[in-house]
């Protein structure tokens, strides 16, 4: 799809919509700063885009845990619109504070709105990390990693609640791991500050079973300029962007 | 209405872990465990069941209606927010459980269970009240305490009426006291004075909004009696500089970008709040400097900031801390959670994470900048007009920072802890990151004619400055209130941060309210401005304020101050210079492991330095990301190449020597440090912050000579001051000590380069290649400096930078050096001198440095290593490169070459005198610091 937009939701406290944006204009995708307030009070619909980003940041002050206001409210109020949007296999990336917000709405990895089957726990050092750390991409298929299976990117990370846990007994298709943190060697990263959450299996992103989720504590839109210290994120975004137009 | 209460415990709670293992640190050692049940009290008919998915996961919390702490195990201290007092998830829950279609929630509370397993009861009790909470706003709720509503009660006094009329000078004197006006009798007088002339008794809200618009804070007398801040803006009227847009006027100062945008730099201090009370204190203080960028023109939008922080020696013995003061290491721990607590959630990333240590600083610094944003069409204010509206936007009003103007500006005594806690605000980053958002929305749809902050003085002093020129009438009854315990002129001078106030023109308003609403940012109509050039304010049906702007803004008595020359005590430095690979090793290692060169990380790494999208070059660098850069550049402009550079330089260690000297080699350091990385010094701008000791003769002479130094040195160079900030209430009295900080000039810069991959940063690039002291360097280097400092030495002469010609000579040959490329990499000198400049390059590039002392250089050896050389810098050029065509006439000497193995190898006539590698120095430069924060 030629003029496909992407809508890169913002709640009170997001604060990385406007490089998410950027990110995806350098990728030569079109997008869309859209507020939740538009969305919960019907002024716009989320059927109307073609794919979402959840960006980072401490929507509604990350009151409760973080993400959990903001996903109690979507999953309340835009079930339905939530559910097509899955059922219509479009493209949703949850980056950081986005991440946890589709953890929190059962979103990731289960695609179950309402329904929790991951929680992303406060770091082990009980600190927010600021940290360059590298990221292993898995052999995982999945349209934010195509082609760049096996590579190691190198993307900031700056987090307080990054640990994943998962439901033993969810009944859901397992989880598919996108992302590890590596070590040097570009091994998975079972030491800190490499490993900067204390994840196990250095578990740094994930998809649910189709693919079409991708939640990732690390991110990608702070190394995709040429300002930037690395463009390795950009990577991720421009396969968002092709899929795009290819569908 | 029926109450329910919903108790949750995590089954992985890392927060009760951090506290438990701080608690130990801090001498706890009986503490065994430490278990926090979160309580939620929920007033009204709702389905606690339907409420669960908000208030807890249970994946890892589990909610039971009952505590699930066993009481047997260890005494429970629950804190809870004061009747009065809103909790600030209290509108996030209320609107999660409309949202879930439970409507009956009417009210909520929270409460935290904290079990100290271990401890005795009042033990528990004393490190709640230390470390737990903040009586001004909290509460220990006691046991089988029986609630019957959770909603805010409480009532407010009246106002009063305050005669003064009749009161003999000693009772002025003791009223302003009592009262915690701390006006001087001078200032009583004029207001008395007030009196007689309108034959009418003055009301409370009155004159607290007299003494507190005319306190130091608010008003400078200090500096204006000196004539200080008249000097300094005369200076940058004089230098005339093409790209200065906005100077000292506004809430920051601003400079030409490029594209049409203006980049913006405010620097404040807050002292006091964050010297009783560091947290709280240290976050409001990045609250507020934000909000002077969210204040500055129509609206800026902030892109960066710093935090400094200077306190005694965090180190310190229990028994040395001064009676009446906080430990210096709970100030330094609670300011860097304190700073990840409110710089994060807001987005902005930190440029310069600096913390220093200095005897003087019982009332410690507490230093913010904040680096702004703005299109040059919105970057100037115009004047409300009458008619306008005064809509308040942001948080609601509390009993928060109350006096906090009037008390910042006076001394600190031991009891000020306790007395003047009021004057202490509660920071909630959410409320401010809300309207970060929607101001520039704001400004681009034409609804801002005037917009400032609320800090200091709160209502009154921001409404009574954006109306002095017509007039403003302002209703108290709209204002919002977290506490419906204030009476009028606590609102009116209440300093709960997150506020700004607008002027809207009418016909914009419902356009306003309309993007407010959509940003979920609360707002109120506070009143208009008129014409009639008075504050008024009218609160439960009376007109409690009616001041003349004139009088409010024009009658403050400003009384001449005293400068006589002080006498310091200085011995010369009196240090053997290292001869044997001992002396070197340690000397070396004294100064990488001093508290101002070590490596600082373990606070920088709590702080979002990537955010926005903007950063090209962050506090931390290198192959590692650990290397201090020393600079941070930014490219504010997605996709385009140009930078923001900012640089800060703060020393407490000179100012004893000579205070006008130090400032002048802070001007000369925060320049350098920008253009040996590839800025244009005639593309920079500067900001100063003075925290200076309350004012006796001898400090305002110094003062005087600080200032004077500053101003005209920037006009020498040309390059302005831009915008800056005095604090004189630097001294701290416990009993019959008198603890003054030192001398205290932070010198910001701020410049533009026009391309961020122009950017030389300060690691090895290449083995072979050559290291080249560029610059002016003598012997006498050492006074003041970081290795004297590790001798227990300050010395009696500070170095002398030169001719300021040399200097200006030295820049522009580097500027045009880094344009053609000519050099791989260059650092300024500063603290901690060459050695630590070699260190740096090392660890932040896996190559090392071979070094050859006494070559060409004058001086003892150790001096050549340590001294700092403010001005002069160490570059690494290709060993092809002829030194002679490169520098020409400048002042240059190699001082050695790249090695590829990570070491640091001193030679003298060629033959080894000492050698290590960088790992084992790194070992000793990367544990002070953690050793007192982790």
């Amino acid at each position: 799809m030629k003029n496909a937009v992407t809508a890169i939701l913002y709640a009170p406290g997001t604060n990385c919509h406007d490089e998410t944006a950027a990110a995806m204009a350098r990728a030569g995708g079109k997008s869309e700063v859209v507020l939740t307030r538009d969305l919960l009070d019907g002024r716009k619909k989320l059927g109307d885009y073609q794919a979402a980003i959840v960006p980072g940041g401490f929507c509604y002050g990350d009151h409760l845990g973080a993400g959990r206001i903001l996903g109690t409210l979507m999953v309340a109020q835009l079930r339905e619109q939530l559910e097509g949007f899955l059922a219509a296999k479009k493209p949703l990336l949850g980056i950081c504070n986005g991440f946890q917000v589709l953890a929190e709405a059962g979103i990731l990895p289960s695609r179950t709105p309402g329904k929790r089957s991951m929680a992303l726990l406060e770091n082990q050092s009980a600190k927010f990390e600021d940290r360059k750390i590298r990221l292993a991409v898995s052999p995982e298929k999945s349209l934010w990693t195509d082609g760049i299976e096996g590579e190691v990117l190198a993307m900031p990370t700056a987090h307080g609640e990054g640990r994943p846990l998962f439901c033993e007994t969810t009944s859901a298709p397992a989880t598919r791991v996108a992302f590890r943190f590596a070590d040097e060697a570009g091994k998975p990263a079972t030491k800190y500050p490499d490993n900067p959450n204390g994840a196990t299996a250095s578990i740094a992103g994930i998809t649910d079973e189709t693919g079409m989720v991708l939640g990732l504590m690390p991110h990608p839109e702070r190394a995709a300029l040429p300002a930037h210290y690395s463009q390795d994120g950009l990577k991720i975004f421009i396969n968002l962007v092709r899929w795009l137009l290819q569908s | 209405m029926a109450i329910h209460s919903v108790y949750t415990l995590s089954k992985d709670d890392a927060e009760a872990r951090n506290w438990l293992a701080f608690f130990r640190r801090h001498g706890y050692t009986d503490l065994l465990n430490l278990i926090i049940e979160r309580v939620y009290w929920l007033e009204g008919v709702v389905k606690v069941d339907a409420l669960l998915p908000l208030l807890a996961n249970p994946l890892y919390q589990v909610t039971s209606p009952h505590t699930q702490l066993d009481l047997n195990q260890g005494p429970v201290v629950e804190i809870a927010y004061r009747p009065a007092v809103t909790d600030p998830e209290t509108p996030s829950i209320l609107a999660g459980a409309r949202a879930l279609g439970e409507n009956g929630l009417e009210f909520t509370r929270l409460s935290k269970r904290y079990q100290f397993i271990g401890l005795e009861e009042q033990v528990a009790r004393k490190i709640a009240a230390r470390f737990l909470y903040n009586k001004i706003v909290e509460r220990v709720r006691e046991p089988h305490e029986t609630v019957t509503t959770l909603h805010p009660t409480g009532k407010p006094d009246p106002v009063m009426s305050v005669a003064l009329a009749l009161l003999r000078d000693d009772q002025l004197v003791k009223l302003s006291r009592d009262r915690s006006w701390y006006a001087p009798l001078e200032q009583m007088r004029a207001i008395q004075s007030l009196e007689k002339m309108r034959a009418r008794v003055l009301t409370d809200a009155e004159i607290e909004i007299l003494v507190q618009s005319w306190s130091d804070h608010c008003y400078h007398t200090t500096w204006k009696s000196l004539g200080l801040l008249k000097r300094l803006t005369s200076a940058t009227e004089r230098i005339q500089h093409p790209l200065v847009v906005s100077v000292f006027k506004d809430n920051a100062g601003g400079i030409e970008f490029y594209d049409g945008w203006v980049v913006t730099i405010k620097g404040e201090t807050h002292n006091f709040p964050s010297s009783i009370a560091p947290f709280g204190g240290v976050a409001t203080k990045h609250g507020g400097v934000i909000r002077d960028t969210l204040g500055f023109g129509k609206g800026a939008h902030p892109i960066g900031g710093t935090t400094i922080m200077g306190t005694m020696d965090p180190r310190l013995a229990e028994e040395a801390v001064p009676e009446g003061a906080l430990h210096p290491q709970l100030i330094l721990t609670e300011s860097i959670r304190a700073t990840s607590y409110y710089c994060n959630p807001m987005g902005i990333p930190m440029m310069h994470p600096i913390y220093r240590c200095h005897p003087g600083y019982a009332k410690c610094l507490a230093l913010g900048h904040s680096v702004g944003l703005i299109p040059k069409k919105y970057a100037l204010k115009d004047a409300p007009r009458s008619g306008d509206v005064a809509l308040l936007i942001g948080g609601e009003t509390g009993r928060d920072g109350i006096h906090g103007a009037t008390v910042s500006s006076t001394g600190m005594t031991g009891e000020t802890l306790e007395r003047e806690s009021a004057a202490v605000q509660i920071g909630h980053p959410i409320t401010e990151r809300r309207f970060t958002s929607a101001i520039p929305v704001l400004r681009d749809a034409d609804c801002i004619r005037a917009i400032t902050d609320l800090g200091a003085g709160g209502i009154s002093c921001a409404a009574g400055e954006m109306g002095s020129e017509t007039g403003v009438l302002l209703n108290l009854d709209a204002i919002p209130l977290k506490d419906q315990s204030l009476t009028a002129w606590e609102i009116l001078l209440s300093e709960s941060q997150e506020r700004m106030l607008l002027a809207v023109p009418p016909k914009k308003l419902d356009e306003a309210k309309e993007i407010l609403n959509r940003y979920e940012v609360g707002h109120c109509v506070l009143g208009n401005f008129t014409n009639s050039k008075r504050l008024e304010a009218t609160w439960r049906g009376r007109r409690v304020v009616d001041l003349e702007m004139a009088f409010l803004w024009g009658a403050c008595p400003i009384e001449p101050l005293d400068a006589e020359k002080p006498k310091r005590q200085l011995n010369p430095l009196n240090i053997p210079e290292p001869r044997t690979e001992k002396d070197w090793g340690s000397a070396i290692r004294r100064v990488l492991a001093h508290y101002h060169c070590c490596d600082q990380s373990a606070a920088g790494s709590r702080f979002d330095t990537t955010v926005q999208g903007r950063t090209a070059v962050g506090p931390y660098g290198g192959r590692n990301h650990l290397m201090p850069t020393n600079i941070a550049v930014s490219a504010p402009l997605y996709g385009r190449p140009y930078g923001v550079i900012t640089t800060v330089a703060m020393n407490p260690l000179y100012g004893e020597i000579d205070p006008a000297p130090m400032a002048r080699l802070m001007i000369i350091e925060a320049i350098t440090k920008a253009v040996v990385a590839g800025a244009d010094y005639r593309e920079m701008a500067l900001c100063d912050n003075f925290y200076t000791p309350r004012v006796r003769p001898d400090v305002a002479w110094d003062l005087r000579q600080m200032v004077d130094a500053i101003a005209k040195l920037s006009v020498e160079l040309g390059v302005p001051f831009i915008s800056g900030k005095d604090s004189s209430s630097g001294t701290f009295v416990a009993g019959e000590r008198r603890i003054d900080v030192p001398l205290t000039l932070a010198v910001a810069s701020i410049g533009r380069v026009p391309d961020v991959k122009k950017i030389v940063t300060k690691e090895f690039k290449r083995a072979g290649n050559k290291l080249v002291l560029v610059g002016f360097s003598n012997s006498t280097a050492l006074g003041g400096s970081v290795y004297a400092d590790s001798f227990g030495q300050r010395g009696d002469l500070l170095y002398e930078p030169g001719p300021k010609n040399s200097i200006v000579r030295v820049w522009k040959a580097l500027h045009r050096l880094n344009a053609a490329g000519k050099y791989a990499s260059g650092s300024a000198i500063a603290e901690g001198g060459l050695a630590l400049r070699l260190f740096e390059a090392s660890f932040g590039s896996g190559l090392g440095a071979r070094v050859e002392l006494g070559k060409g250089a004058q001086g003892p050896r150790d001096a050549q290593m340590f001294g700092e050389y403010v001005g002069a810098v160490m570059l690494e050029i290709s060993k092809e490169a002829k030194l002679k065509r490169l520098f020409g006439t400048l002042p240059y000497r190699l001082v050695g070459e790249v090695i590829p193995e990570a070491r640091l190898v001193f030679t003298e006539k060629g033959k080894v005198v000492w050698q290590d590698s960088t790992e084992s120095l790194a070992a000793a430069w990367s544990k002070t610091f953690r050793e007192v924060v982790e």
